[in-house]
């Protein structure tokens, strides 16, 4: 009975992965690529912050900082000391990933929500920095020019090659994570969700845990960072301000705890709401200048309709249609 | 009498609390290998509290623990139990949305990845209950079942002392009596207890020896028959004042 689901599931993962690849085959529109592309940056934030919220039960009230040190460190090694793409993305995961061990060490350590207090103070922090620090990020003008990521020699320039790097690196980031919740570790938070107490009784080492989760869920946003920087070409500390990291938590909570697919759908939904235009045809023009501008409030009322109406958020819908296919 | 026994446990003058809050003024308790021992006191005496330091939940701010001759004052929880310290907490705190089985499997999360199948025999033997529960989440068993599972879970570690709080709490006679005899089951096959109990006759009885703690200190030791027997012990703690010689 296990190995149907398993099959089921793999199927129905494999179709999903080939239906998201084959997009840039089917259409060559411009804007719905790039709307797309920014989705699957974003995936692969909320990845990680389905990985703190979901099973680590943290909050992280500062992840668009990581975001923006990841896409502001190789937007600069990359212009101005030239060194190759790839370096960029590997400084912007090795930094980002040191920033969570130094956030998160000492604030972990202290019991209570030292760690959400602590990545809000620095959230504010690297925002003032973004805005500061103009000899590295240009001020409040931002960086523009950054060139496209490249690699081998090819520079990877078109909308439909720019979706399939993201996607890739996406597909890659879920990976790590579903390897991770299914590996001792995850069990552990799992325990941990069930029962901080019991799981310190079961001799699991939770600080440690929880730090681990939260350096690779600030590497994944660093990691997001890189990418977008040079496939949007464009970077401000606006992208980048508390703003989007509360936004980042409404993805995690809206998308359930304990599941990676409720998150990554939550994401797709509210990366595209704005964006509605890109992927219905016939949305007039005046109808997404409204989502837009009442974009903050759509966002609020979706959320509170998720948690009044759909309990455990879309993790647990999707858990219940399953128990329903399972059955019959 | 107890000091031919070796010593699996030894308190000497502990103190710890919560923040500013010192619960515990000098404790000092021994627990030999193979022994169970018992300690009783009223609601806030901090009974809990010691079990909590003991194996470094709360850091102690003065004194010493030490285990099979070593010393683990103040020792980090997850070492605590790889070095076979392992607590049953007051409340079970068990795993609820997951299964008995994935429950007791991850009591065994501090011995990495190894064959389990005998320890699940083993904890099935002695609550044969939960075998029939095993895929069944462990928020949906009855308080009996529950507490079971949250001693099965423990032993699952493989202790080599186990702590337990207050197994009866909340349960039915029936159900404590199923508790206590697995207990005995665990002593005689040569386990070492500590027990918390706020029953203090029913716990006596099944003990070697007892500890009576009071205000965060340590107001009388003696072996279980003493304790039973003495006038203080059933005047206070065993109920014995208006009810005379009860039939439990
Ligand atoms: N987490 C905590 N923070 C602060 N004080 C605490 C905490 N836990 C317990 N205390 C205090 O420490 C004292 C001892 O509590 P403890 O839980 O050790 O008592 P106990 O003997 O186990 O009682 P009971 O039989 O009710 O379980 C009490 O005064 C209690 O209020
Ligand atoms: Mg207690």
């Amino acid at each position: 009975m296990h190995r149907n689901v398993d099959i089921k599931v793999a199927v129905l993962l494999g179709l999903i992965g080939a239906s998201v690849f084959s997009v840039p085959l089917l259409t060559a529109d411009r804007y719905m690529l790039r709307v797309l592309t920014f989705v699957g940056v974003n995936v692969i934030i909320v990845a990680g912050m389905a990985l703190l919220f979901g099973y680590a039960g943290q909050v992280s009230l500062g992840h668009a900082a990581f975001y923006g040190i990841g896409a502001y460190a190789s937007a600069h090694v990359v212009t101005v000391f030239g060194w190759p793409w790839v370096a960029g993305v590997a400084i912007a995961i090795v930094l980002t990933a040191a920033g969570g061990l130094l956030l998160a060490l000492p604030s972990l350590r202290l019991r209570g929500h030292y760690l959400a207090m602590a990545t809000l103070a620095f959230g504010e922090i690297m925002r003032v920095a973004f805005v500061e620090g103009k000899g590295v990020t240009g001020g409040p003008d931002g960086l523009s020019g950054i060139p496209f990521p490249s690699f081998l020699g090819i520079e990877v320039d078109s909308a439909g090659g720019n979706y399939w790097l993201v996607w890739s690196a996406a597909a890659a980031v879920l990976l790590i994570a579903s390897n991770l919740v299914r590996s001792r570790a995850g069990r552990a938070m799992l325990a941990l969700h069930g029962s901080e107490a019991g799981a310190m009784s079961c001799g699991m080492d939770l600080t440690g845990l929880k730090v681990r989760v939260f350096v690779i869920s600030a590497a994944f946003a660093g990691l997001a960072g890189s990418l977008y920087a040079h496939v949007v070409g464009f970077i401000s500390p606006s992208t980048f301000s508390l703003h989007v990291s509360v936004l980042l938590v409404a993805m995690a909570v809206l998308g359930g705890t304990r599941s990676l697919a409720g998150p990554v759908l939550a994401a797709v939904i509210l990366t595209m709401i704005p964006f509605a235009d890109a992927v219905i045809p016939g949305l007039s023009r005046s109808a997404v200048e409204t989502i837009q501008e009442w974009q903050e409030d759509v966002y609020g009322l979706t959320i509170i309709a998720v948690m009044l109406f759909v309990p455990g958020g879309i993790a647990g819908a999707l858990r219940r249609i399953a128990a329903k296919g399972s059955v019959r | 009498m107890s000091s031919e026994t070796d010593t699996m446990l030894a308190i000497e003058g502990l103190h710890a609390g919560y923040g500013r809050v010192e619960v515990l003024r000098g404790i000092d308790l021994r627990v030999g290998v193979g022994e169970v021992v018992t300690l009783i006191g009223g609601n806030g005496a901090g009974k809990s509290t010691l079990l909590k330091a003991v194996i470094g939940l709360i850091p102690p701010s003065a004194g010493r623990v030490r285990f099979l001759g070593e010393d683990i004052t103040g020792i980090q929880p997850e070492r605590a139990v790889k070095a076979g310290l392992v607590m049953v907490p007051e409340g079970r705190m068990l795993f609820g949305p997951m299964t008995v089985r994935e429950n007791l499997e991850l009591g065994a999360h501090s011995r990495g990845k190894t064959d389990l199948t005998e320890d699940y025999e083993r904890v099935f033997e002695l609550f044969p209950v939960l075998a029939d529960r095993q895929d069944q989440s462990a928020s949906t068993l009855s308080g009996g079942e529950q507490q079971m599972l949250a001693v099965g879970r423990a032993l699952m570690a493989r202790p080599r002392l186990l702590l337990l709080d207050e197994p009866s709490l909340g349960l039915a006679p029936k159900l404590i009596g199923e508790i206590f005899a697995a207990l005995d089951r665990l002593r005689s096959e040569g386990h070492t207890i500590l027990l918390v109990e706020q029953d203090a006759r029913l716990a006596l009885r099944h003990s070697d020896r007892g500890y009576v703690m009071r205000t965060g200190g340590i107001a009388l030791a003696g072996s279980a028959d003493d304790l039973l027997a003495d006038d203080d012990v059933r005047l206070i703690y065993l109920g014995t004042w208006h009810g005379g010689e009860e039939t439990t």
